[in-house]
């Protein structure tokens, strides 16, 4: 569907689903290679736009899930760690926490070796605090990479938005020019044959 | 988004290489906005770091209640002191480089629009509305 225009080399046609937007070398080129009119071409790449708003739209939401994550997967590893730090001890570690809005209780935590971890989908295993450690960082891992991929994408995809903004832009110009053109010529050639 | 190269004029001629700079800068633009929210989160921790600490110095109880993961444990006043000198230094750290990373944005972005500007002159616009 789109024109022949040439791409320079070293970009994706696409990236995980997400259709890249051609760059147009000269848009007089382009519209007869293509046969459309300003009108058609304009309306695709308008379409186009939405479509990659809606693409974002996803992906930012995936963005700030996984930006939530993180930070609950690093608090989980640091109460692990200072279990671990205290086993040696012997002593108990007292903790307050919230069992209500602005209800606290407090509990008595004895000398342990293993916790338990919410996986989630009402489901709660035990861990040793060694085992307990390395699936947390695990996890982390995991959602930073996740998340370092979502970012590229991101980027990738406004990327094509711009690309796309200005492609419209540029064939609306040309649009607009082809009208004054037209207008002009017959006034031409009536002033010429008076 | 409101703030891309947008070519409003006539038959301006636009490369790959406008193109390309075009692209950069709404890259180095949106980090930038990002930028100033991480900057404004960290700014924040840091002086609420800043202020525990000072409590701390006030407070004449052996034991705190120091806040790890969701609970409140009771921990030493030493070992709270110190964790949270460690805090400090790592979200002031974190901080610079916010800041220096923002300094770097800013004149490469300069850059690009005096270049932009020079190729497209009024067709283009960069500033934020």
């Amino acid at each position: 569907m789109s024109s022949s225009s040439s791409s320079p080399s070293g970009d994706l046609s696409e990236r995980r689903g997400i259709p890249a937007a051609k760059f147009i070398q000269d848009v007089e080129t382009y519209l007869s290679q293509s046969s459309l009119d300003s009108n058609s071409a304009l309306a695709f790449h308008q379409e186009r736009l939405q479509q990659y708003k809606v693409v974002e739209m996803k992906l930012l939401a995936q963005q700030r899930d996984l930006q939530a994550k993180i930070p609950d997967i690093e608090k989980c590893l640091e109460v692990v760690a200072t279990l671990e730090a205290r086993k040696g001890t012997g002593e108990a570690l007292l903790a307050d926490f919230e069992v209500s809005e602005g209800i606290y209780s407090r509990a008595c935590i004895e000398d342990t070796d293993s916790v338990c971890l919410w996986l989630g989908a009402n489901v709660m295993l035990e861990y040793s605090c060694e085992e307990a450690t390395a699936l947390l960082k695990n996890n982390l891992e995991n959602a930073k990479a996740s998340l370092g991929v979502l970012v590229a994408d991101l980027q990738f995809l406004r990327d094509q938005v711009t690309v796309t903004q200005v492609t419209i832009a540029r064939i609306y110009n040309y649009d607009v020019q082809q009208r004054r053109v037209k207008q002009v010529t017959p006034t031409a050639i009536a002033a010429a044959d008076s | 988004m409101q703030q891309q190269g947008k070519s409003s004029g006539s038959e301006m001629e636009v490369t790959w290489q406008d193109q390309q700079n075009i692209n950069t800068f709404s890259r180095f633009n949106n980090r930038f906005h990002e930028l100033e929210d991480e900057i404004k989160f960290a700014k924040e921790k840091c002086d609420n770091l800043e202020d525990a600490g000072n409590e701390l110095i006030l407070a004449d109880e052996e034991m705190v209640r120091f806040q790890i993961g969701e609970v409140f444990a009771h921990v030493p006043k030493d070992e709270v002191e110190t964790r949270i000198e460690e805090m400090k230094e790592a979200t002031c750290k974190t901080l610079e480089k916010l800041e220096q990373e923002k300094e770097s944005l800013v004149s490469q972005m300069a850059e690009l629009k005096k270049v932009l500007y020079a190729k497209f002159k009024d067709s283009i616009n960069l500033e934020e509305d």
